[in-house]
């Protein structure tokens, strides 16, 4: 840590939003690393052109890790097998073809159907903001919260469980924080949401809109310190001087300027382009035809008056 | 010798005279009975014959690249052209030298060989009533027979105590698993696959096996070797945890956090009783080194089968060892959960009958290409 | 400098590295500590202030409270588990009575026992409860704890208050209920003289 730190001395950027479009360097060492043998077929041949290509222009788009974050394996060392995560993959992109996960983000308002052996209809459908997203690959999660019956209820869903039948998204939306869990402190009315919400659609092409949104929290005690961490989307907390202090003293400024710490927390991208390049082909089929299928499906015959 | 401390009242067993007998070692047999003795380390006293020395010190030799290219096609010449099988990078290896031996037939209660594989991974898989199953991958590296030892000439060093003659009918079958590079190894250790024809392994083990299981060396077994619905017993070595204490070791539950306890949270406590046997009994728990030994998981169901890339998915996420590391597969020694039918006898031979799909699954197993689980609705 | 308790290994981690640096930022912090007052630099971007900045800010914490910087007499504490044990406050909701009034002075049924094997309780467990000096009995309709996948989780720990043959005390339950009670339920009904059907029927809402 010495020896990068007089290296580093006075360039001082927060270095985790620009850390995932530099390319690292040497990260082609990965598959000795892993000392396991590396498939061969599928996409190598496409990612080894464009590497040869001056100026590296990306064959996939960049928003492929945002819209389809669980296709990225678990960043640790150890853990880490390049068969086992294209037979994971493979996995995945059988099980999409059966269903459509829809592009979503924590923040937006999502409605799941599942068939649920308990109920009488043998199926349930649950619609709730999503709060948190975790897991990789075939563990992919997301927790859903609402409160019914001024109730407060979460459900946590796995993504490619093969009991979930229907994801639809709502509202489609991000906020200011990467998770939401201080929904639970805020006021009921921030999580509450109609049962029989109809879904709100955006123009083609148009951004993900951002909802700045500052949720109130009710007064303390709170389930966690929010003071301490640095959350964007919650008003003033308005408690005393010295949880502040105390927030001040046990925070660790340094680390968002700590390198090693952001690349083993993440995928280099090169790599990264190079799972998407062997996925996003059959993504793009599969989304191609379910516009087709929606389009198919509303179209209504005009009948003929009188 | 393995001394554990206390007074050595045994028996001397006859010298039993083996091909590479260590001269002047000795068995002894500890009569006194031990507590927990299963963890103590009794030596092996004889190594096998494919013991010898295994990796030689690479130093710059200066060839130039016309000899380089020369003895890679000397390579290729010995033992075929480099390829890509089941997403393993190898060698596509000659025909067999030898003469062919006969296959036996099968019969309840026999023991066909093994598998050496490397634990790749762990995934969610779930069953046809949407209950979720952790996953063990197993990926069958590579994996050749390279010899196999009659029971006549085979003298394993260590027998068992209760049974001595139960291993005495079995015989030994040598696989080898990733071949590598010739020039990395000595030549004793390439000299061990001279016959069979195969190139030198990286991995060598052993499973004994009955007399009409033996397998012709050279062949190469598959990941087909189990069927989804088998069950399997999988050996491993434990991830190493270095020297611990007495609770991560043993999971003692150690003292009391707080109410003035001095210095005692973390500790065995007593160690021992007093009165006529005023010692520590050999075998007491105690801090040491924990992990790093092989353990074996008995009765892990397979649950599918992938034949292109010679991937076994076994039930289950406890299988010893980290990720990448080298597992043994065997058939399960449950007495419940043995062979009934037929298996692939001696081992899986893909020109026998009609190529086999990608993916096999277990009858109760819910492959991703299969619709969305639904339930039916009760009268 | 003599100090009283032990450092923590964060801040010799940091004073380490700042002993390899020149000789003008050990000096700098030499004069700091003769000093001994705490500055806090917001402005400046550079690693080596905000460094001296905690290791100051943690040496006076140090001198002033030295029992505060025993950070070796802490011990570890697990994850909260969630589940219902003896002594945790419920919430009823049903519209009984008796569970009504609880809940509106605040002082709501406390669990003093738990009709099973392993003494927690979780989604449908029936519980002893002692609500206004009495005691009654009550099903777990919803927990706080952590549920495996497509079983819901309730913001608060609810119970409806039953009697021994399983009827509830009240007419109506106004939160919704897990579809899983129903499996649940349907399993205890195997025992003589105990109907949980008519709690089912209260329910309005089924999640």
């Amino acid at each position: 840590m010495a020896l990068w730190c007089r290296g580093v001395q006075r360039i001082l950027v927060d270095v985790r939003p620009i850390f995932s479009l530099f390319q690292t360097i040497g990260n082609t060492e990965y598959s000795s690393l892993s000392s396991v043998s590396r498939p061969e077929g599928l996409g190598s041949d496409e990612a080894k052109e464009a590497k040869t290509v001056e100026g590296h222009k990306p064959i996939v788009p960049l928003e492929c890790r945002f819209v389809y974050p669980e296709f990225l394996p678990d960043p640790r060392l150890d853990h880490r097998n390049s068969l086992r995560e294209k037979l994971e993959r493979m996995d995945m992109l059988n099980r999409r073809a059966h269903i459509d996960i829809p592009e979503f983000y924590v923040g937006s308002i999502l409605a799941v159907t599942s068939s649920n052996s308990h109920a009488p209809e043998k199926s349930s459908r649950f619609v709730g903001i999503c709060i948190q997203r975790g897991g990789c690959g075939l563990r992919a999660s997301f927790i859903l919260r609402n409160v019914i019956d001024h109730q407060g209820v979460e459900m946590f869903y796995e993504m490619y469980s093969p009991v979930v039948q229907k994801i639809e998204v709502l509202r489609l939306e991000k906020r200011l924080d990467n998770e939401l869990l201080y929904l639970r402190d805020a006021l009921p009315e921030y999580s509450t949401f109609q049962l029989d919400m109809e879904p709100e659609f955006l123009p083609e092409g148009a951004p993900v809109p951002v909802n700045p949104i500052k949720v109130k929290l009710k007064p303390r005690p709170w389930l966690e310190r929010w003071e301490r961490q640095e959350l964007k989307g919650v008003q003033d907390l308005g408690l005393p001087e010295r949880f502040y202090k105390r927030a001040a003293e046990v925070a660790r400024p340094w680390e968002k300027y700590d390198l090693m710490k952001e690349y083993r927390a993440s995928i280099p991208a090169e790599e990264q382009e190079e799972i998407f390049v062997e996925v996003y082909s059959q993504l793009q089929q599969l989304e191609v035809m379910r516009k087709k299928m929606k389009r198919r499906r509303t179209f209504v015959r005009p009948k003929k008056m009188g | 010798m393995a001394g554990v401390g206390c007074s050595v009242r045994g028996y001397f067993l006859p010298l039993r005279v083996a091909r590479n007998v260590v001269k002047g070692s000795i068995c002894c047999l500890f009569q006194q009975q031990v507590r927990g003795a299963k963890h103590l380390n009794y030596p092996r006293l004889r190594n096998p014959i494919w013991f010898v020395r295994k990796e030689r010190t690479k130093y710059e030799e200066h060839l130039t690249p016309e000899n380089k290219s020369f003895i890679q096609e000397v390579i290729h010449d010995k033992y075929g052209p480099p390829t890509v099988i089941g997403g393993i990078s190898t060698y596509k290896q000659s025909p067999l030298k030898l003469q062919p031996m006969e296959r036996g037939s099968w019969f309840p209660g026999c023991r066909r060989t093994g598998v050496i594989a490397r634990k790749i991974g762990i995934y969610p898989m779930w069953l046809k009533d949407g209950t979720r199953v952790l996953t063990t991958l197993l990926q069958v590296l590579d994996n050749h027979v390279i010899r196999y030892i009659p029971p006549e000439e085979f003298h394993p060093p260590r027998t068992s105590v209760r049974n001595p003659k139960s291993k005495q009918q079995l015989g030994c079958l040598l696989v080898g698993a990733e071949s590598a590079d010739p020039q990395t190894f000595t030549k004793e250790y390439c000299g061990l696959f001279k016959d069979s024809g195969v190139m030198p392994t990286k991995i060598l083990g052993r499973f004994l096996i009955s007399p009409e299981a033996a397998v012709q060396p050279g062949t190469p077994l598959y990941a087909s070797h189990f069927k989804p619905g088998d069950y399997v017993d999988v050996r491993g070595k434990t991830v190493y945890r270095g020297f611990q204490g007495v609770m991560t070791r043993w999971g003692f539950k150690g003292g009391p956090a707080s109410h003035g306890v001095t210095k005692t949270h973390r500790r065995p406590g007593n160690i021992g009783a007093g009165g006529g046997k005023a010692r520590v009994w050999p075998g007491q728990k105690m801090p040491g080194h924990m992990g790093n030994r092989y353990r074996i998981l008995y009765g892990l169901e397979v649950l599918r089968v992938n034949t292109k890339y010679n991937v076994i998915w076994v039930k289950g996420p406890a299988v010893a060892g980290e990720t990448n590391s080298t597992v043994y597969i065997y058939d399960t020694r449950l007495p419940l959960r043995k062979l009934k039918e037929t298996p692939h006898f001696p081992t899986y031979y893909p020109e026998d009958d009609d190529p086999l799909p990608d993916d096999i699954y277990s009858e109760n197993l819910h492959p991703f290409t299969a619709p969305t689980i639904t339930y039916e609705e009760n009268a | 400098m003599n100090c009283k308790g032990r450092m923590d290994s964060k801040f010799m981690l940091m004073a380490d590295l700042l002993c390899d640096k020149a000789a003008t930022t050990t000096a700098m912090l030499r004069e700091k500590l003769k000093t001994c007052t705490v500055e806090y630099i917001t402005n400046n971007f550079d690693v080596e202030s905000i460094w001296l900045n905690v290791i100051m800010k943690r040496l006076s914490m140090w001198r002033n409270f030295p029992e505060l910087m025993n950070v070796g007499r802490t011990f570890h504490t697990s994850s909260v588990c969630g589940h219902i044990i003896k002594l945790t406050r419920l919430r009823v909701v049903d519209n009984s009575e008796i569970g009504k009034q609880a809940m509106a002075e605040g002082k709501p049924p406390k669990c003093i026992h738990i009709y099973n094997k392993k003494g927690v309780g979780t989604i449908g467990d029936k519980v002893l409860v002692a609500v206004k000096g009495e005691k009654k009995k009550g099903i777990i309709v919803g927990v706080k704890q952590n549920q495996p996948s497509l079983i819901p989780k309730f913001d608060s720990n609810n119970v409806v208050l039953i009697d021994d043959t399983g009827t509830p005390l009240g007419t109506r339950i106004h939160v919704p209920i897990p579809q899983i009670l129903r499996t649940i339920l349907k399993e205890k009904n195997v025992v003589k003289g105990v109907d949980y059907t008519k709690l089912l029927a209260l329910a309005t809402r089924f999640v």
